[in-house]
């Protein structure tokens, strides 16, 4: 049965398309978003569960539980969900993420049912064998290990932890070996009983969908039961340091710095601002530490600054990765300069110019079916579906003195900053 | 809209209504395979981005982020050029900037003095990525001399000896060969195909003039390890040369590879054997035309594990790759391959960019690959019997070279 006689069908100026929502009786929120760019349906179901939803000492359940629905279900045997998916020509894959765990099929039009055949029988019916569930936590091991070895994924979690202490934001999304060891079935039939159901799911099919999309979402998955108990434990934000902290780590052949602050979630006052921030500081050529630390200053290999997406809170990140002969303390001192510089408003010609590489990143980063019912499940399962409407337009509307006064609140050198840096093995120096 | 080499023009436009974007690619037939020194077609490439008589780097970069362009020099192991992605309304601004980059880089000295040192900062950069470098010395391992045995940056000494003459000869060179401009999005044909004659009035297509670079190596089997600064996962690379874009059997081997291991998430007889049913690893995958254009592709199976699984992770993947000469591709992996393949045409040209790369990849090989009922025959035509043979003709298992990246040591 579908609740809602009249579904609501609007256009949103941040994703093409028309959307049509509706809830199902069984709590599961359906949005269809259809856009005819290409022959093409995707379809992304989130579940509102991801890592800050583990138990205690269940660090990595999350993304254990996510392995472990590509490895039997009632209808589908292990491997056969990608078995399914190569014999109909489509593509699939799933993440955890610390608010969220999500997972996507991407199919020519006229065959993207099987989608919801499959996501409606490991939402029912997942098996979870042994002998599946011991095979899949080695090759999370292995991931583990693999993940480690990157410079840079070791740098972020290393200042990701330390910015998030004591919070789940902190905790690695694979968890630890130690924590994975003493999971096993129980602990994910556990987490899959309390949030893997229909009230606690968004639904997003996206693309060319002809006029039988709603009845075929409602004939698969409207059966489903909604669940009962609680479905999730409010979660507080988290307590960011006051002072700087450093974290430093060696590993590799080149320096590469990582410096975060507490930054406001992206439904929050001010997270545009820091987004046109970001955008001034290191977005194409032209911004401010590309051209002192790359292209004039020829100090570094790459920079980039971003503001993540997190549900309850979020942190603004520069990356730097070093030249071999550059020095690492010289460019942290830059950095941090920079930083404190974007407290002065800019001119309203350079802000120009970041409101048109941030309206033209979001249409790159749109441009593709599977994207945008990715953007929309986020939105949905996170926020709300206007709220990427609702930052676009702010980053239209925000003036310099604004940008200027959402940096002075948030991104202070002297504050609750971390500076992360992954320094080469041979390199004996401290930074800065 | 058919794209092939014996087109006679060398502008190509595709309207793609609602397309948000629209894909500018400038395709000169001058990539790695014909540069004399290592790394000069990526620099060259780059450098077209760098600076021209009108406008300076930061000139050039600031008109195109006010414009809402992503602007880039590039190179391939084929070609070089410009691709421009710029929003709908920009088209044809982005046109006469990729004339300007084409026909009137600058080239200047410490632009491309920084543009060597950043590749040479790259490769060493690089050398923290454990499965990159095992894979450098994997095709190094297949290729050398080839051009494909080595990093398109080529290496530090060979990026210090390039000077303004070595690219801009090098660019010239490609220029007059001829070359391929394509557009795709949502564009009026006629209108770009206007504006592209009075952009590129002196751009011929490019015809294939029968270059070859130095040859590989004989197939030989052979061993090769490397330290990586990995601490922890070793890096597995075990294959041979095969067949290139245009060879008879590259949509057998196609194929013959997704039921190996190259098709959707984690399906295939590598990754089931060495993922799911030994748990090896997180990472497992096989392919036997990768990386094939006008030189060959090669088999290549990859897994990334612990040190202690190499010797079984290596004994599985052979033991795979004999099973699967002997038996054969079965009619139900054929058919599923079939499907698989034909079901991804949609994602390869699902956007403006993907379209254009497509049709330069098309141009480049000389084969009609924008073309979905080419396509679809070329699939039809294999059945079990030329996969098969063409699984026999291709894969000599004595032959197999082997690389390994190992962790390092404390």
């Amino acid at each position: 049965m579908i609740v809602g006689r009249r579904p609501e069908s609007v256009a949103i100026p941040a994703l093409p398309g028309e959307v049509e929502r509706r809830r199902l009786a069984n709590g599961l929120e359906v949005c269809l978003l259809r856009n005819r760019q290409a022959p093409i349906v995707s379809t992304a179901l989130f579940y509102r569960a991801g890592c800050r939803d583990e138990a205690p000492g269940r660090a990595g359940v999350a993304h254990f539980l996510e392995h472990m629905m590509f490895k039997g279900s009632a209808r589908y045997g292990p491997g056969e969900v990608d078995r399914r998916t190569q014999e109909l020509g489509g593509t699939n894959n799933a993440f955890t993420s610390h608010d969220v765990t999500a997972y996507w099929f991407a199919f020519a039009a006229d065959r993207w049912s099987e989608a919801l055949a499959i996501e409606a029988d490991r939402m029912r019916g997942l098996r979870l064998d042994p002998r599946e569930v011991d095979a899949e936590r080695q090759v999370i091991l292995e991931e583990i290990d693999m993940y480690r070895d990157d410079p840079w994924e070791a740098l972020e979690l290393d200042v990701v932890a330390a910015l998030f202490a004591g919070h789940p934001y902190g905790r690695p999304i694979l968890g630890t070996a130690d924590e994975l060891r003493a999971s096993g079935r129980d602990e994910l039939a556990d987490f899959h009983r309390r949030s893997y159901r229909a009230d606690n799911a968004v639904l997003v099919v996206a693309g060319d969908l002809d006029e039988t999309a709603a009845a075929r979402v409602e004939e698969a998955l409207g059966g489903l039961p909604a669940g009962d108990g609680e479905r999730r434990a409010e979660c507080p934000p988290p307590r960011c340091p006051e002072r700087p902290t450093r974290v430093e780590r060696r590993q590799g052949e080149v320096a590469r710095l990582l410096v975060a602050l507490p930054a406001p979630a992206a439904d929050e006052p001010d997270h545009a601002e820091l987004q046109l921030a970001a955008a001034l500081l290191a977005e194409g050529r032209s911004s401010r530490l590309q051209r002192e630390l790359v292209e004039v200053g020829q100090l570094c290999l790459g920079i980039s600054a971003t503001v993540s997406e997190h549900e309850i809170a979020a942190y603004f990140g520069v990356a730097a990765e070093l030249l071999p002969s550059t020095d690492p303390g010289d460019v942290e001192r830059r950095l941090l300069a920079a930083l404190s510089e974007l407290g002065t408003p800019a001119g309203e010609d350079e802000l120009e110019r970041a409101r048109q590489v941030l309206r033209t990143d979001w249409v790159h980063e749109h441009e593709r079916i599977h994207q945008q019912a990715v953007a929309a499940g986020v939105a949905l399962t996170q926020f709300d579906l206007e709220q990427p409407g609702r930052v676009l337009r702010r980053v239209e509307e925000a003036s310099a003195e604004e940008v200027a006064a959402a940096a002075r609140r948030w991104l202070d050198p002297e504050g609750g900053i971390v500076v992360g840096a992954c320094l080469p093995e041979g390199r004996r120096q401290s930074v800065a | 809209m058919i794209v092939d080499a014996a087109a006679r023009s060398a502008f190509v436009a595709r309207r793609m209504p609602g397309a948000p974007v629209v894909a500018l690619r400038l395709v000169l037939p001058g990539g790695s395979r014909r540069e004399a020194i290592p790394g000069q077609a990526l620099v060259t490439g780059r450098m077209l981005a760098e600076g021209t008589a009108e406008h300076d780097w930061h000139a050039l970069a600031d008109l195109a982020e006010r414009r809402g362009m992503s602007v880039a020099g590039w190179a391939s192991l084929e070609a070089h050029g410009v691709a421009i992605d710029a929003l709908g309304s920009e088209w044809e601004r982005a046109l006469e900037l990729a004339a300007e980059l084409a026909f009137a880089s600058e080239f200047p000295a410490d632009r491309l003095e920084w543009t060597a040192r950043h590749a040479a900062a790259e490769l060493t950069a690089q050398e923290d990525q454990a499965d990159l470098m095992t894979a450098r010395a994997f095709a190094e391992q297949l290729w050398a001399p080839n051009p494909k045995g080595r990093p398109l940056q080529g290496d530090a000494e060979s990026l210090a000896r390039l000077g303004r003459e070595e690219c801009r000869n090098f660019h010239a060179a490609a220029l007059r060969r001829g070359g391929w401009l394509i557009v795709a999005g949502e564009i009026d044909e006629s209108a770009v195909a206007v504006a592209a004659e009075r952009c590129f009035p002196r751009l011929a297509p490019a015809a294939d003039d029968g270059f070859s670079p130095a040859p590989p190596p004989p197939r030989a089997a052979g061993r090769r390890e490397v330290r990586t600064r990995a601490r922890d996962q070793a890096h597995l690379l075990v294959g041979q040369r095969t067949v290139d874009r245009r060879h008879p059997d590259y949509e057998a081997l196609e194929l013959a590879a997704v039921a190996l291991g190259a098709g959707a998430g984690l399906t295939g007889r590598i990754p089931n054997r060495v993922r799911d049913r030994e748990g090896l690893a997180y990472v497992a995958s096989a392919d036997l035309v990768a990386g094939a254009g006008l030189d060959a592709g090669r088999l290549t199976a990859y897994v990334g594990t612990g040190p202690k699984n190499l010797a079984q992770a290596e004994r599985a993947i052979r033991e795979e790759l004999a099973r699967f000469v002997a038996e054969g591709i079965s009619e139900r992996e054929l058919a599923n391959a079939r499907s698989y393949l034909l079901g991804r045409e949609p994602f390869r040209r699902e956007t403006a960019r993907q379209w254009a790369d497509l049709a330069a990849h098309s141009l480049v090989v000389g084969l009609p690959l924008t073309d979905a009922a080419w396509r679809r025959d070329r699939l039809a035509a294999v059945d079990r019997g030329a996969g098969d043979a063409a699984l026999r003709r291709h894969i000599e298992l004595d032959a197999l070279a082997v690389t390994t990246g190992l962790p390092t040591v404390d």
